[in-house]
């Protein structure tokens, strides 16, 4: 071994190490991974491929299955549903933004107040998120019933005119965002109650110093702390209620007057009231896309403030 | 309100002093139990422990906990009652608030009807496996995402974040296909757990969760348990595993409420009455007895969804903190 | 780079996918080209059916059990290989995949509403060459022509009747009226609910659906009644913007915002109107004479309280019910077999659902006036109304009305294959008229009826 070969082997040998290292690094990981990656493959991408296919077929699943272009598409592009479908999702986000999204931070921060009972109204609040859906539904049919319901009982003893609630072209679609905040705003509020005891306290004891107020305070101090989980609260949110279904579904039937018929509803009549599932398909993969725009935004966001 | 000025003395109140000689000390000068201001929140604790302040304190309190008792907890009475009552009892205007006869017989029905006791038990063994294997599966990829770091990691994470954004309804088919033919496999997993199971693990949302904690662990930690010459699985089992708890509590009760709820997909691969899950069965036969029994047996499903929160309460909530600490 | 990686996972799925779908339909083909009877009868088969009753309905499931033993025992070479009880029998959400994955049983239970749709899709066998080996299927009465295309048959019913009006014997005495007299035309439907309305808060006089596509299909049974049709005879037009129409939707705007008759809440599902039938505080609603027997047993009403009578005024009837069909992919041995299945179970008189000796014996109803499947002058009509009455354990009093004012009555079938969306579509008039007092009729039709008819093109 002469002295000069030794940097060129010390080099040689340093470069296999660490490809070596990169390579078990990978297959460690990929090993960790493989449990998750098949059972995603199988059940949710595989899936997801072939409902895309499906969008552009028409089959009946008995004979061969038919190319048949865009014809899904224009399908439901001229059902005179579709247009009134997307305006009551977006509304009904809209809306449930209004409710299920301030309610529960407002429920939130005053929970937050509260030294007293605080197991017992967590528990509480989170008690309809466990309650299976038909639970929600069978009530609020009986609390919305505008001949004796719960509801217009309680308007009546204020001497308040009674509401049609579910009944009224105006009312039924604000009902049902009713029905899905108090189903749903549980978990909400323990989360943002969660992030609103990480603030640190040194911070309403300055602003407190400083002279500013209670609501000075929430507003320079809890929400731009909690600014974070508001966002990311807000777009996963607005992905899970574009998805709305089982309200319309179970309280509404889509109307009246398809005042709640939904993308997601549509979708369902198409898919198995109709028997058009190839029509369904191409309905869902267009509320796939909406719903990705959000996702990439959510997904820019959750990017921008990885720790 | 903020005319009340900070006076010397009390500003030894700082959250970090120990409540206890804290509190003693006040009691002394004051014979009322003065509000617990050990955490500093957005009121001050000056203000709240004013004459004027302990006013609205209860006022709010009492308010709240009425208002959150009618809207969460009556709900639950009635139904309860509900199903002690007979059918036109129940709509009978204006409704009884208690039942006229006070009888159980709703719920000894619906358990005897429905068998509901063998329902529980499926759905408990589902959701139990669905639980194991989402760990087990879950834990371990957004382990490999965080700090292993693979080639593609990111697009992996970005595929399984795309399930999210598909209504389960559209690909209940084409999974459903899967299940009964497994590709490469040909295993009909149809009447048996693995068809909930499996699924289950495949949930997008749970590996985000994770992979957010676990990148906020610091890799100190984690290196000096691999300068021991702990191998990555030994790290995540005796390192990470400890100190995420809190977060697993959350993809638990997730995991398990999630499986408890479902309805359409444990219809579609369930199809066997023996092997129905409690929802399915209620649902499935719903339109096919009287309202009280429907109600009773409704009470009935929900029991063991409440009894595992009220449990897990402190866990879950430290889980949410941790995790929504990360965002 | 990151794109490109993305693309070929993307396009190794695809490819997957499509090899995937490629070879999910090869199965059934075999079998759909040919239904030539194979040579011998006798040789061993096995089939699959469905819809035993659920274990909440004990004593029914016990004679499907029964009659699935008594079968085999009839019959060696058949073997019933799978019996399935799922809840309800035909599910839409769980039809088409199970007959994608080849799960579908061979005979398949489905409703009137999707009979049009299954045929027109492909998605039943055709029988019309077996049918013929069925001892009573010349006595069948038109309740069989739903299940009719082109000359082809593709299934048979098993249970049928005509629409009618249920009514609360007890509300009506409480209102002062006749329980024995019950309304016979819209103007008397009208006044008695009024005075039923009168009796209080909670008091409805007359229920009506109004969503989730019971609404129209509620509609197309009272049009049916007036005379009307929701569809032109070739099916390619909407024919219900008539005066028939109008006097549908105006009779109900009327009883709601005039009368104030109806109540305010709106009915969206089947079992909403049974439950509030069932609560004893509703006068009347178009039904069937199964409705009573559901209120029986499904719904906890008060049986006694309830009675049927003929729709108001009716021309046609609209025919409610369920049948039978073979899945496609059944082999021609199969089909024979599953034919037989039928025949022993709901067809012959004296056996399965018709043999009500032993329904009597396990208390069950016996004395409903369905399933009305024959000829009332056939063999098998007159065998199975003489074994009905020897057998009957309730008061024919409760259909007697129905019985008498329903004969002679054309039934009349669901409007097409695609019954099912134009209830959807018919839906919005009929919600329209119980929820807003100022809604105009005759923009609903036309709007209606533009919806339909633009429907009906995209079809075909």
């Amino acid at each position: 071994m002469t002295t000069a070969s030794i940097p060129v082997a010390n080099r040689r040998r340093r470069q296999p190490t660490k490809l070596r290292r990169a390579v078990r690094r990978n297959l460690t990981a990929y090993g960790f991974l493989c449990g998750a990656l098949i059972c995603f493959a199988f059940f949710s991408w595989y899936p997801m491929v072939r409902q895309v296919i499906l969008s552009f077929q028409k089959t009946n699943f008995v004979d061969a299955p038919e190319w048949v272009g865009l014809k899904n598409f224009r399908t439901v592009f001229s059902d005179p549903a579709f247009a009134p479908a997307w305006i009551n999702t977006a509304m009904f986000t809209l809306l449930a933004l209004l409710c299920g999204y301030v309610i529960p931070f407002i429920t939130a921060l005053i929970l937050n107040e509260l030294r007293h009972a605080r197991a017992y109204l967590r528990f509480v609040v989170y008690l309809p998120v466990m309650l299976p859906p038909a639970v929600g539904v069978l009530l609020f049919q009986w609390f919305y019933n505008p001949d004796y319901g719960l509801f217009n009982q309680v308007l009546s003893f204020f001497h308040l005119p009674g509401l049609q609630w579910l009944n009224s072209t105006s009312t039924a679609l604000i009902s049902l965002v009713i029905v899905s905040t108090w189903m749903n705003m549980g978990s909400g509020t323990l989360i943002y109650l969660a992030a609103l005891q990480t603030i640190p306290s040194e911070l309403y004891e300055a602003a407190e110093l400083d002279g500013a107020g209670l609501f000075k305070r929430i507003r320079h101090i809890t929400i731009p702390q909690t600014k974070l989980i508001l966002l990311v609260m807000l777009l996963l949110q607005i992905v899970a209620t574009m998805q709305v279904f089982i309200e319309p579904y179970l309280l509404t039937g889509g109307g009246p007057e398809n005042s709640t018929v939904t993308v997601v509803y549509l979708m369902y009549q198409y898919a198995f009231n109709f028997g058009s599932l190839n029509a369904g398909n191409a309905l869902g993969l267009m509320l796939m896309l909406v719903l990705m725009v959000f996702s990439a935004i959510y997904l820019r966001i959750s990017r921008d403030n990885t720790v | 309100m903020s005319n009340v000025t900070v006076t010397p003395g009390r500003s030894a109140q700082t959250p970090l002093t120990p409540g206890r000689d804290d509190r003693d000390g006040r009691r002394q000068r004051r014979p009322r139990k003065p509000i617990n201001t050990q955490f500093r929140t957005a009121v001050s604790p000056h203000q709240l422990n004013t004459t004027h302040g302990r006013i609205i304190y209860w006022i709010v309190l009492v308010i709240v906990v009425v208002s959150f008792t009618a809207a969460f907890v009556f709900p639950l009475y009635w139904m309860i009652t509900g199903a002690m009552k007979s059918t036109e009892e129940l709509n009978s205007i204006p409704p009884t608030f208690l039942p006229e006869h006070f009888s159980l017989d709703g719920y000894a029905q619906a358990w005897d009807l429905l068998e509901l006791g063998r329902l529980l038990g499926n759905t408990a063994l589902y959701a139990g496996g669905a639980w194991l294997l989402t760990l087990a599966f879950d834990v371990s990829a957004a382990y490999a995402l965080s700090k292993l770091r693979p080639v593609l990691g990111k697009v992996v994470l970005a595929l399984m974040l795309s399930t999210l954004m598909i209504p389960p309804l559209v690909i209940m088919l084409p999974a459903y296909l899967t299940v009964k033919d497994v590709p490469f496999f040909h295993w009909d997993l149809l009447n048996t757990p693995w068809a909930i199971w499996l699924p289950a693990a495949a949930n997008g949302f749970n590996v985000f969760l994770l992979k957010r904690f676990f990148d906020s662990i610091p890799r100190e930690l984690l290196e000096a348990a691999e300068i021991d010459g702990a191998s990555p699985g030994r790290i995540l089992w005796s390192v990470v595993m400890p100190i995420s708890r809190p977060i697993l509590g959350v993809v638990s009760i997730l995991t398990v409420v999630n499986v408890w709820r479902d309805f359409v997909w444990p219809l579609l691969v369930l199809p066997d009455s023996d092997k129905m899950s409690i929802s399915i069965g209620i649902a499935s036969l719903s339109s096919q007895m009287p309202q009280n029994v429907l109600v009773a047996s409704l009470v009935i499903a929900s029991i063991p969804t409440i009894v595992v929160f009220f449990i897990f309460q402190r866990h879950i909530m430290a889980g949410l903190t941790a995790g929504s600490l990360k965002g | 780079m990151k794109p490109r990686k993305l693309s070929i996972v993307l396009a190794a799925g695809l490819a997957l996918a499509a090899a995937g779908c490629g070879s999910g339909n090869d199965s059934g083909d075999a079998a759909n080209k040919s239904a030539a009877p194979s040579a011998n009868p006798n040789a061993p088969v096995s089939i699959s059916v469905n819809c035993e009753p659920p274990k909440t309905n004990k004593a029914e499931r016990a004679t499907f059990e029964e009659d699935v033993a008594g079968f085999q025992k009839q019959y060696p070479n058949i073997t019933v290989s799978k019996v399935t009880d799922a809840f309800p029998c035909y599910d839409p959400k769980t039809f088409e995949p199970k007959l994608a994955s080849g799960e579908l049983e061979t005979v398949f239970y489905v409703n009137f509403p999707n009979v049009g749709r299954l045929i027109e899709s492909g998605q039943a066998a055709d029988i019309s060459s077996y049918v013929t080996e069925l001892k009573t299927y010349p006595d069948y009465n038109s309740s069989l022509d739903l299940f009719k295309k082109d000359g082809k048959v593709y299934g048979l019913p098993t249970d049928g009747y005509g629409m009618g009006l249920v009514y609360n014997k007890d509300v009506f005495t409480k209102a002062g009226l006749d329980p024995n007299n019950p309304p016979k035309t819209w103007a008397e439907v009208q006044a008695a609910a009024k005075k039923i309305a009168a009796l209080g808060p909670g008091y409805v006089g007359y229920g009506e659906y109004s969503g989730g596509n019971t609404g129209g299909w509620h509609f197309t049974a009272s049009l049916y009644g007036r005379g009307g049709s929701v569809i032109s005879d070739d099916g390619k037009k909407a024919a219900f913007n008539t005066p028939e129409g109008k006097a549908v939707l105006q009779n109900l705007q009327q009883m709601r915002w005039t009368d104030n008759s109806m109540g305010s809440q709106l009915y969206i599902e089947w079992p909403a109107l049974m439950k509030a039938m069932a609560g004893g505080k509703m006068g009347m609603m178009l039904g069937a004479p199964d409705v009573l027997i559901s209120l029986r047993n499904d719904f906890g009403g008060k049986f006694e309280n309830y009675a049927v009578t003929a729709q108001p005024e009716a021309k046609a009837l609209l025919n409610g019910g369920a049948g039978y069909m073979i899945n496609p992919k059944a082999t021609p041995d199969q089909i024979r077999a599953g034919l037989k299945w039928i025949e022993y179970k709901f067809l012959t008189p004296g056996k399965g659902q018709l043999d009500y000796v032993r329904a009597k014996s396990q208390d069950l109803t016996v004395g409903q006036p369905y399933p009305d499947l024959y000829g009332a002058d056939t063999a098998s009509g007159k065998a199975v109304t003489d074994l009905r009455a020897a057998n009957a354990n309730i008061d024919a009093a409760q259909f007697a009305g129905w019985v008498e004012g329903s004969k002679g009555i054309t039934p009349k079938p669901e409007p097409g294959p695609y019954a099912q969306e134009i209830y959807a579509i018919l839906d919005t008039p009929m919600s329209a008229v119980l929820t807003r007092k100022d809604a105009n009729v005759d923009q609903l039709l036309s709007d209606a009826e533009a919806k339909v008819n633009s429907m009906l093109a995209s079809k075909s």
